[in-house]
């Protein structure tokens, strides 16, 4: 076990890092490496599409579409775009926790958050420079390869491309300034945040502009059924999609970002050599599992919202995404999720081991993981299995009459609510653990008195908003019979319900019960979201099920009612509380930064996957329903090919980044020495 | 060594998603080939029931597959076999109309016209198979029907009559042609008519273009730019094929008895505002309404194609098609 280390032994020990010769040594050997799995993985990926090729068509229209040196024209696409994609997902990402880091340090006064906002800064202008050539090859192979796809896209998307230029010159600037003033910029901090900020929002045009294409793919706008160009840019640029896949894209970026940093953190802890070094790291890969859990703990929702979107642009390709070619994709997607939330658990749990005091906590742990690997577990079983007709005789039919029951939405929906509560609770005992002699919630300041209060008034506006909503919906609008509108005054029941607790709740923190209300409060979102509207699920499913999806928003108000309320509660609560002990930062098992490095592989393995399904979604069209690949690649690849694909880019990027990474310690040595 | 280690953990992560893959590879059935589906059979139908049509992907049949977003086609829950259903349906059909409905005419309709009849506690949301992306040709569609037939009953290909819509979505190519009108219109004297409130079309009377016209309807400005002309067309002569959101038709009872019909322009809490397919406007005041419905049927006249020559109908198109 490495020694103790004071907040004060931190601050010293945030220096950057030492880097011997000796290490340089190794991370030359690790960057030819890396460099040698990044052409070995685009061979084998390549050549894995090889064979296929040598069978081609001889009818294959050349105008539409080209080959690449004997190479699948689908193929280099997908490894180009992919490894652009992940690049261009951490340099988006990254800005947005590395501003918010810089903020609380210069409030704070504390130069530690400053140093670590600076080291991240590093990193994501180290790869800023690969985004935009992957960004430009990829521009290259598809005019190269897609010639007559691309005339069209291209076409249509001009004026957007323009701006997307400019943009894109704004983000260099604006990018490089915010790393390379910062020392200049020290005394004028505000001036430098506002850099910092103005990054965030042209990274998010970026985002937008660049979703907007491929969302047009899916949910073409502002062309009619033959092709034609009808509208205007501006209408192909607000397809139907594009909102639903930048929310998902902005959060799934910053998971990406979080647990990239996490990654790079706990492995410069294990390669560490002094306690101060092993400090700086082990906070550092905090902050990265923070920030990655943070962004976690709302995607589910925000695919469920572009899920119930691609559903309402075309049902034919929702149904092809849950319950068609891509609902086997769906499995591997909920294991990887899975286990993002088992390990990002894990990791809050190890690191409860540098805090004095978090063994009071300790007995729940064992309760939670029951509950995440059950859930889990829930949350991956299949409706149905292809079954031989013996395997079939003997369960009674293509669907087991209790695992069958775990396949339905509902109870995927019921589970994932408790993973994210459970998830929530292990940050609240995280928070606590070196909390002792709480000060009374009367004598807090005005501000954090009214914190509460205003939570409360939100969370009532948000239930209270839906609770209307579903008194005044006309069943006809679903293609439901008047009767059913029960379903929908029940649910809304359920709200008015939680609202009640929401008052009382607010009500028993003023009156200084502040854990009693976090408890009750807890209870009322578990049971409400998990347990009864997830068997009223069932009910629904067979009885109303367009209703389906207005039940799960109403599960998912009264869980994000219940992460504002405790949370801030849980804030006043412990304001000005006496610590038991500082944190001993650099104290905690290596196994806990497998744990983070883990994180890393899979989210970006995730991202691969889901990147297949959304392109995968469009079958054999380049552009839904409009214009038809008609090449002889215009097939879903299985999901052998998939993995083997997503796992090659993987390494290909984690060589990469490793490489860039190398690079820029190189640089952060030099600056230090100097 | 760490760094070794690590390497080798990542390695080890990355393989066991492979191995995954491999593993689900196999168990879904591995490599889906494309199946020749052309002529009407059974097994045809089979095919495409179960692939390129994606009829699986809502419709469960009896206690194959699992889908329910649909009504189960076999004996289930929903109901008896799909042939034994089909006969129920028909002779429900047949009343409706008023005229005669075989059961093999009742399936081909709820596949190729599927909004007409929508199965309680199921969502309006089939499409229409043989347009993009489904695109299913006659001959598929025609062996869907046989399939369905075959159901709890006996396939009967004689009796199979597909709507032309269908047999002429087939035979478009892969690029299909623009849809275009029959005759060159004058715009200008398209534009006149548009705003002629005394003559036959008198669209300015509910619809606007460039602030002038008026509200009833929706806003026409810019109705080239965002829709096709083919749906201008149908909007023309269908009306209630399609209603634009916010202009649904409202049927009004109020506590005396009177029945009114139109568009809800305004609404505060105490009253409403109605306006009738002339444009005129009434208040009613909150209390006074016993009961409203929404209506399926568009405030637009449904005759203009009686109204208006084909000539002048092309004029009024070549008009619309300049907004943008």
């Amino acid at each position: 076990m490495s020694p103790s280390i004071s907040r004060d032994g931190v601050r010293t020990a945030l220096q950057l890092p030492s880097a011997g010769s000796n290490r340089r040594g190794r991370g030359a050997i690790a960057a030819c490496l890396g460099l040698a799995a990044v052409v070995a993985s685009g061979w084998l990926l390549g050549a894995q599409e090889l064979g296929a090729l040598q069978q081609a068509d001889p009818l294959t229209r050349v105008d539409d579409v080209r080959t690449f040196f004997g190479l699948s024209p689908r193929g280099v696409i997908w490894i180009v775009v992919q490894l652009h994609l992940l690049f261009a997902a951490f340099v988006v990402g990254v800005p947005w926790f590395t501003v918010a880091v810089e903020i609380i340090g210069w409030r704070k006064g504390d130069e530690r958050y400053d140093r670590l906002a600076r080291e991240f800064t590093r990193l994501f202008a180290a790869t800023f420079a690969i985004t935009a050539g992957l960004g430009g090859l990829f521009t290259f192979t598809l005019f190269g390869l897609y010639p007559k796809f691309s005339n069209y896209f291209f076409g249509i998307f001009g004026p957007i491309l323009y701006v997307y230029g400019a943009i894109f010159l704004i983000e260099t600037a604006v990018l490089y300034l915010y790393y390379q003033a910062w020392d200049r910029l020290q005394r004028r901090k505000g001036l430098h945040v506002s850099l910092g900020v103005s990054l965030v929002i042209v990274g998010t045009g970026i985002v937008f502009i660049g979703s907007s294409m491929s969302s047009f793919m899916m949910s073409p706008a502002g062309i009619d059924e033959t092709g034609a160009f009808v509208g205007t840019a501006w209408d192909a640029f607000t397809n139907p999609l594009l909102i639903p896949i930048v929310v998902h894209r902005l959060l799934g970026n910053l998971t990406f970002g979080g647990f990239v940093v996490g990654a790079y953190a706990a492995v410069r802890f294990l390669t560490s050599r002094t306690d101060e070094d092993r400090a700086h790291y082990d906070w550092m890969g905090y902050v990265g599992n923070f920030v990655g859990l943070m962004g976690l703990i709302p995607l589910p929702f925000a695919g469920y919202y572009l899920g119930r979107e691609v559903y309402g642009v075309s049902p034919v390709m929702g149904n092809n995404m849950m319950g068609g070619d891509f609902s086997w994709a769906f499995i591997i997607q909920a294991m990887l999720v899975g286990l993002l939330f088992i390990l990002g658990n894990y990791y809050l749990w190890s690191g409860m081991r540098r805090i004095p005091g978090a063994e009071r906590y300790q007995k729940y742990i064992k309760y939670y993981i029951v509950v995440l690997v059950g859930c889990v577990a829930v949350w991956l079983t299949p409706r149905n299995l292809p079954l031989s007709p013996a395997e079939e005789l003997a369960i009674g039919g293509q669907v087991h009459p209790l695992l069958g029951v775990l396949g339905l939405m509902s109870t995927k929906n019921a589970v994932i609510n408790l993973i994210i509560l459970t998830t929530f609770l292990s940050f609240l005992l995280y928070r606590r653990a070196n909390k002792a002699d709480l000060v009374p919630f009367r004598d807090h300041g005005l501000g954090t008195r009214s914190l509460v209060p205003l939570a409360g008034v939100l969370c009532l506006a948000i239930l209270g908003w839906y609770a209307t909503r579903l008194l005044a919906l006309d069943p006809a609008a679903l293609d439901l019979t008047p009767e059913k509108v029960f379903y929908f005054r029940f649910t809304a029941g359920l709200l008015f319900v939680a609202m009640a607790g929401v008052v009382t709740a607010v009500g028993l923190t003023l009156r200084g019960r502040g854990h009693l209300a976090q408890g009750m409060y807890f209870t009322v979102a578990v049971v409400e979201a998990v347990a009864v509207l997830g068997v009223f699920g069932f009910i629904v499913t067979t009885a109303a099920n367009p209703f389906l999806r207005q039940l799960a928003a109403a599960q998912w108000l009264i869980l994000m009612s219940a992460l504002i309320l405790i949370s801030a509660i849980d804030l006043a609560l412990f304001r000005n509380a006496r610590s038991i002990g500082g944190i001993r930062w650099g104290d905690i098992a290596a196994r806990s930064q497998y744990a983070l490095i883990a994180l890393c592989v899979i989210i970006i393995m995730t991202m691969g996957m889901m990147a297949y399904v959304r392109s995968g979604l469009r079958e054999d069209w380049h552009i839904y329903g409009v214009m038809r690949d008609t090449s002889r690649w215009a097939f879903t690849p299985s999901i052998a090919v998939m993995t083997r694909m997503v796992g090659g880019i993987t390494i290909a990027f984690l060589a990469a980044i490793s490489f860039l990474f190398w690079l820029a310690n190189l640089g952060g040595h030099r600056e230090r020495v100097e | 060594m760490s760094g070794m280690r690590v390497v080798l953990f990542v390695l080890v992560l990355v393989g066991l998603f492979m191995w995954a893959g491999e593993v689900l590879n196999r168990a879904s059935g591995s490599t889906r080939r494309a199946v020749s589906t052309e002529g009407v059979t059974l097994e045809n139908g089979e095919i495409v029931f179960w692939g390129a049509g994606k009829c699986h992907t809502c419709h469960a049949i009896g206690p194959r597959g699992t889908s329910v977003r649909g009504p189960n086609l076999g004996e289930s829950a929903d109901g008896q076999d799909m042939a034994v259903r089909a006969i129920e349906r028909a002779e429900a059909r047949a009343d409706e109309l008023g005229r005669g409905m075989s059961p093999t005419e009742y399936l081909v309709e709820s596949l190729t016209d599927p909004g007409v009849h929508v199965v309680s506690g199921y969502k309006n949301e089939m499409p229409v198979i043989y347009e993009p992306p489904i695109s299913l040709e006659p001959d598929q569609l025609a062996s869907v029907v046989l399939y369905l037939q075959s159901i709890g009953g006996q396939p009967d290909p004689a009796g199979i009559e597909l709507p032309a819509a269908a047999l002429a979505a087939g035979r478009g190519d892969d690029e299909q042609a623009a849809w275009e009108p029959y005759l060159d219109g004058d715009p200008a004297l398209g534009r006149a008519m548009f705003f002629d409130e005394a003559g036959a079309a008198a669209c300015s009377r509910c619809h606007v273009v460039a602030e002038e016209g008026g509200r009833v309807g929706p806003e026409l400005t810019e109705i080239a730019g965002t829709r096709t002309a083919r749906f201008i067309v149908e909007s023309l002569l269908e009306p209630s094929a399609s209603i634009a959101g916010g202009y649904e038709t409202v049927l009004i009872e109020t506590t005396v008895g009177v029945i009114l019909d139109g568009v809800l322009v305004r609404e505060t809490p105490d009253s409403l505002w109605l306006a009738d397919a002339t444009g005129e406007e009434t208040i009613l005041a909150r209390r006074d309404v016993a009961r409203s419905r929404e209506q399926e049927t568009s405030l637009m006249p449904e005759n203009l194609a009686d109204l208006l020559s084909v000539r002048d109908l092309h004029d009024l198109l070549a008009y619309l098609r300049t907004l943008r």
